[in-house]
């Protein structure tokens, strides 16, 4: 009973934790520009605020879209948190990016149709690797299932530090930091996808970003996860790797983050997947 | 705690150039720059309407740019504001009396707080921007109106005619 109350508890108070992580990421950007920054509760403010404005829609089916989005992703985060299937995590997390896809194409601004395609070839460069991570956790392990990676033995870090590298190259893709923030890219394209939600609908979409961030550092803790101090280690590391080079790097086109991932990251992990293989046998 | 109360800590703010000479964009900017730092005030720079509850406008209103300037008013959602950024977008500024605009934005959309200077200051647009949410804080969800089609054009004999000008010294040199 005592080891589901911590993901139950987590589960239920996802969107609060990713909130504190977003306000606690604006400060950090903000300092490592030299500025002050908003407060901590910044993201909560806002969410607030948006609460009270006057509902615009574009169309029923849209503003619906956003917030099935919203939904599925934390179903998503439930099961990865309960310690369910990995493969099962990662398609749940692909069907609510597709359905924030569709919510994209549904209308007729072309800023969000933009988005969408952007946000389906980010899906292309990050899901591959995702996949190869998971297949050789299951090469590893012997089971696909979350839970089984905290009964293994040893930290997953140490034995495929390979997939650890694989996933720091595509998180900013995932989370959409730059240099491969081409799906949002506030400069550019004013948003993509989440550019036509407004007030409450746009909350959808904003939240959905905060459980986004639960979700990633919860795969990172995973490297380090029969090892509690490890994992938390790993997670502080992550955090301050993506915000620096978030701050730090200019925004690339989307063919060269296509090719980034694909040249690159992907054959680490794939290489990791070998050597998993060749270790075990 | 009323919803409304947080209003004032996290406005979102639009910006929009209509035509001006780019010095008060600048400036706009200027303030979201380290120095000035309005993030610490939870303002964001969003650049998308349908989320923002902070229009600046710069500029006098072009003839190319005021349907832009009333669609981006009414796409942003109400309560909002608006600011009148420099000395332009309030009267027209330099530009008044050109054949190519009217005389500042308050001819087609409501304007709720001027601010003066031609390139105002940042700490000028900060002021500005902090008495316009003292504004939205009272507002309510009701859609507002256009004035446009209540207030009569800028005559042309109210201004300087250039042209008239332009011709006088022709004929004088
Ligand atoms: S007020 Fe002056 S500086 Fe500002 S846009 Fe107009 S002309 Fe340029």
């Amino acid at each position: 009973m005592n080891g589901l109350l911590v993901p139950v508890l987590m589960i239920l108070f996802a969107p609060l934790i990713g909130g504190l992580v977003y306000g606690f990421e604006r400060i950090i950007k903000a300092r490592m520009q030299r500025r002050i920054g908003p407060p901590l509760l910044q993201p909560f403010y806002d969410f607030l605020k948006l609460a009270d404005k006057r509902k615009m829609i574009v169309h029923s089916t849209h503003a619906f879209l956003g917030i099935m989005h919203f939904v599925s992703l934390w179903f998503a985060l439930a099961v990865l948190l309960l310690g369910g299937d990995l493969i099962l995590v990662i398609f749940l997390h692909l069907l609510s990016t597709s359905l924030l896809i569709l919510a994209g194409y549904s209308t007729r601004s072309i800023f969000s149709h933009l988005g969408a395609n952007r946000t389906a070839i980010s899906i292309l460069a990050y899901e591959p690797v995702l996949i190869l991570i998971a297949v050789s956790v299951f090469m590893l392990t012997g089971s696909f299932e979350v839970a089984s990676i905290f009964s293994y033995s040893e930290p997953l870090l140490y034995k495929m530090p390979l997939a650890f590298i694989a996933l720091l190259l595509i998180l900013p893709i995932k989370l959409k930091k730059s240099p491969f923030d081409v799906a949002e890219a506030h400069q550019e394209i004013t948003g993509g996808v989440e550019l036509e939600f407004s007030g409450i609908f746009f909350e959808a979409i904003y939240t959905a970003k905060w459980l986004d961030y639960v979700f990633c550092y919860t795969l990172v803790y995973l490297f380090g996860a029969n090892n509690p101090l490890l994992g938390i280690g790993l997670v502080i590391f992550v955090f301050l790797y993506l915000n620096a080079l978030d701050n730090s790097s200019a925004r690339v086109n989307y063919k060269q983050m296509l090719r980034f991932s694909l040249i690159v990251a992907l054959p680490i992990a794939f290489i990791n997947l070998l050597l998993t293989i060749l270790h075990l046998s | 705690m009323k919803l409304s109360s947080f209003r004032k800590k996290s406005p979102w703010i639009l910006h929009y150039n209509a035509g001006g000479c780019n010095g008060c964009d600048i400036e706009i900017l200027a303030c979201l720059a380290p120095k000035y730092d309005i993030e610490r005030f939870g303002m964001i720079n969003t650049g998308n309407p349908k989320q923002s509850d902070i229009l600046l406008v710069t500029g006098p209103v072009t003839k190319r740019s005021r349907e832009r300037l009333v669609e981006i008013y009414a796409q942003m959602p109400e309560p909002k504001v608006v600011v009148s950024c420099g000395v332009c977008a309030c009267t027209g500024g330099v530009f008044r009396g050109m054949y190519n605009c009217e005389g500042g934005i308050d001819q087609y959309i409501p304007v709720d707080v001027y601010v003066c200077g031609c390139g105002t200051r940042p700490e000028q647009i900060i002021d500005g921007v902090i008495q316009a949410l003292a504004i939205l804080e009272k507002k309510t969800k009701e859609l507002e109106q256009s004035v446009r089609l209540k207030k009569e054009p800028v005559k042309e004999d109210t201004q300087l005619n250039r042209r008239n000008i332009a011709g006088e010294i022709i004929k004088t040199a």
